[in-house]
């Protein structure tokens, strides 16, 4: 129950943040039992590198606080959807924080808003969107396949967010959105094989005064074909982007400096012999050996309110021709 | 009240095809729009979205009003007659228009009208047959852009308002693009709860819109919002028309003044606020200035500690992490913006040596736009850089 609200100490059966160093991160529930994997109850215990815990110890520890382990410690925090995204179980694919961060922003998600949400996948961003909307808006997420759905539902429950969510089964590029949601919704979100045959849907849902939608695609064939749909349909602004992120890690490097200076006098023996060598200190920020290349393209673009639907001008800068000559 | 409604002292976008410009409308006001003067009257009463165009006034040139759109003429696709097969016969040497300057003035000033305007100078133009066909489509575009004379009048909206600051000068929001100011949202954690602290130096209010839209009206969650000086940046926070239940849920207060407020009278933030109120409704204590009662209610909130603590500083950041983390409760998040790296490197260092942080990240975006269009997809020509975010999370 520990994603909704500020807390200050954990809970019997929330999911609790094991945080071992700025790559060994992990979550796990605050609980004294646990279902092996062959479906037997066992003792809660998480094995780390520096050590076992027994999850039922957690309870009652404040959260922010450090934990001794047999050989080291770790520090406990309380879940954010951030966290969540770094140690969650993936069923598939997701979407992680930088593209995250974009989708809510630019689809103007605050507290109050409704949003579909098509596949739900691992639910990735589901926690953000949900943490977005809470207390008086609702996502309403859907993904065809049954196992997703049914262990990502739980998960909500788990989390404590049952209320703001409601997961359904369902293929969405076939059957669209289902009625009770027609023109209830503020924005749209797509992390489909095909969007552009769920995009046409899409119109059912959308408020009467207006809302954007979001394609998140990591082909750009894909990207082509849903910018194609979304004109035809009216949509404006649309608008394609890719966010890549960067995280540096500052070190303190010593440099040695050469000292060339003795080659122009004669040789006489003392030249190296018992001289410090010279370092200069230097601050640096150093990016990732590798990193993340390319996550996926991402698509947005608004449906006018009923009222100015019908004129079709092309507001859409991102629409124009900037290229070379050819 | 209508919100989709355009009212009179609503803050309101106007848009003409990708140029944007933020306007508080007021009766009988107008706006210059690049080289036009446009009356808004008629405007005042309709819908958030709809679209208008620009007739000119008779009897002066420069001066247009605005007539509600309900359709489209239907833009007449403009007949190419021939194109050329690629560019080796076309020289660039400024000769190929034979209208003057003067000419296309005088035609804007007769009628606006994109299509015509367009038209005219197709037919004038030396070398337009022999251009490619795609060559010719971005011709079109780009004079039709020119000569659009169609607005749009939106509801602000942090987005726009995000793109539109970065637009016309990033330092307006001290350097922070949309993809800085997402991140900045998502990893403080904010949402409809808690109470948070920001102290900006100046992004026009973008920040503490951002945020107070983020905390959602009707909310129990507070936004403290220091600042340098003696009145804060507001542009974006009144632009969102925020009701006065949610603007009020931000508390606008001067560093200084707060924090001498907190330091020199901290004993009295422990009363229950009950009595307080008692007091002033017996009326036993003069008013105080209305600055001097956000800095109590401020504190009173300080005092509790924070949720989150977001800066944005001109400033250096580590003395202004080290007097504000005291109020950042123990496991949340602290997050620092700044256009440049360094600053972020010495507090990085600082806070590692401090121990009471872990999971300090300095992380920056590469962001770029696509252009979209079949057989001419790909990135656009011109990217912008953004800034860097410091994150850090707090021990008990
Ligand atoms: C890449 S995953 C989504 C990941 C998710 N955005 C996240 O962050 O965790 C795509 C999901 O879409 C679902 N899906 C694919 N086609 C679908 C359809 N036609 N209707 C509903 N769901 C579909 C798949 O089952 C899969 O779970």
């Amino acid at each position: 129950m520990s994603f909704d609200d500020y807390k200050a100490v954990i809970d019997e059966g929330d999911t609790v943040i094991l945080y071992l160093t700025i790559s060994q991160i992990y979550s796990i529930r605050a609980e004294a039992k646990t279902l092996s994997k062959k479906g037997v109850e066992v003792e809660n215990v998480f094995q780390t590198p520096y050590g076992a815990l027994k999850c039922a110890d957690l309870i009652g520890k404040p959260y922010g606080s450090k934990i001794t382990l047999s050989k080291g410690w770790g520090y406990v925090m309380q879940p954010t959807p951030e966290l969540w995204t770094q140690t969650l179980p993936h069923r598939t694919q997701i979407i992680y924080t930088p593209d995250i961060s974009m989708i809510i922003l630019q689809l103007e998600i605050a507290p109050g808003s409704i949003v579909v949400e098509s596949g739900t996948g691992s639910g990735s961003l589901s926690h953000a969107l949900i943490r977005a909307v809470k207390p008086t808006g609702h996502l309403y997420t859907f993904d065809f396949h049954k196992n997703r759905v049914e262990l990502v539902r739980e998960e909500f429950a788990q989390h404590g967010l049952s209320d703001y969510v409601t997961v359904s089964q369902r293929d969405v590029c076939s059957s669209g959105f289902g009625d009770e949601l027609e023109n209830k919704a503020d924005s749209v979100f797509l992390d489909l094989p095909h969007p552009w045959q769920a995009i046409p849907h899409t119109l059912n849902v959308i408020k009467e005064t207006g809302g954007r939608i979001c394609s998140f695609s990591p082909c750009i064939e894909q990207v082509q074909k849903s910018c194609e749909v979304l004109s035809k349909l009216g949509f404006q602004e649309i608008q394609t982007m890719e966010v890549l992120q960067t995280s540096y890690s500052v070190q303190t490097r010593k440099l040695p400096v050469l000292d060339l200076d003795f080659l122009k006098s004669e040789k006489d023996g003392t030249e190296t012999k018992g001289k410090e060598r010279e370092v200069v200190k230097c601050v640096t920020a150093v990016p990732p050996a590798s990193m993340p290349g390319h996550t996926g393209y991402l698509t947005f673009a608004s449906l006018p309110p009923v009222w100015a639907r019908s004129l079709q001008i092309s507001l859409n800068q991102a629409q124009e021709d900037n290229s070379p000559d050819l | 009240m209508d919100q989709n409604v355009i009212k009179v002292g609503d803050f309101v976008i106007v848009q003409r095809q990708g140029y944007t410009k933020l306007h508080k409308l007021k009766a009988h006001g107008t706006l210059s729009l690049g080289s036009f003067t446009v009356e808004l009257d008629n405007i005042v009463g309709e819908k958030y979205g709809a679209t208008f165009q620009m007739k000119n006034f008779p009897g002066n040139r420069k001066l247009f009003t605005l007539e509600k759109v309900d359709e489209m003429p239907g833009i007449t696709s403009i007949n190419i007659e021939k194109s050329g097969l690629d560019n080796r016969n076309i020289t660039d040497d400024g000769q190929s228009q034979n209208l003057t300057t003067e000419d296309i003035s005088k035609l804007k000033s007769e009628e606006l009208n994109s299509n015509s305007i367009v038209e005219k100078l197709i037919n004038n133009s030396k070398t337009f047959n022999s251009k490619t066909e795609y060559s010719q489509e971005k011709y079109i575009k780009k004079k039709e852009k020119k000569y659009f004379e169609y607005v749009q009048i939106r509801r602000p909206t942090i987005r726009l308002l995000a793109t539109m600051f970065y637009r016309q000068d990033p330092s307006k929001t001290l350097g922070i693009r949309i993809d800085d100011l997402s991140q900045i949202l998502t990893y403080s954690n904010i949402q409809s709860q808690g109470t948070h602290l920001l102290y900006d130096s100046g992004t026009s209010g973008l920040l503490p819109a951002a945020l107070l839209h983020q905390l959602g009206g009707g909310s129990p969650a507070h936004l403290i919002h220091l600042h340098p000086g003696n009145e804060c940046q507001k542009s974006a926070l009144v632009a969102m028309n925020f009701p006065p239940e949610q603007l009020n849920r931000c508390i606008n207060v001067n560093l200084y003044s707060v924090l001498r407020c907190y330091y020199q009278q901290k004993e009295t933030f422990d009363d229950p606020p009950a009595s307080k109120k008692m007091k002033i409704e017996e009326g036993a204590v003069p008013k105080k200035p209305n600055w001097q009662m956000e800095n109590e209610r401020a504190c009173q909130l300080l005092n509790k500690g924070v949720d989150s603590l977001i800066i944005a500083s001109k400033e250096h950041p580590n003395a202004l992490v080290s007097q504000l983390a005291q109020f950042l409760t123990g496991g949340r998040n602290l997050i620092v913006f700044n256009q440049s790296r360094e600053p972020l490197q010495d507090l990085y260092l600082h806070l590692k040596e401090k121990l009471d942080f872990i999971h300090i990240k300095i992380v920056t975006n590469f962001m770029r736009n696509y252009q979209v269009l079949a057989n001419r997809t790909h990135p656009e020509v011109n990217m912008t850089t953004g800034g860097y975010i410091l994150t850090a999370f707090k021990l008990k």
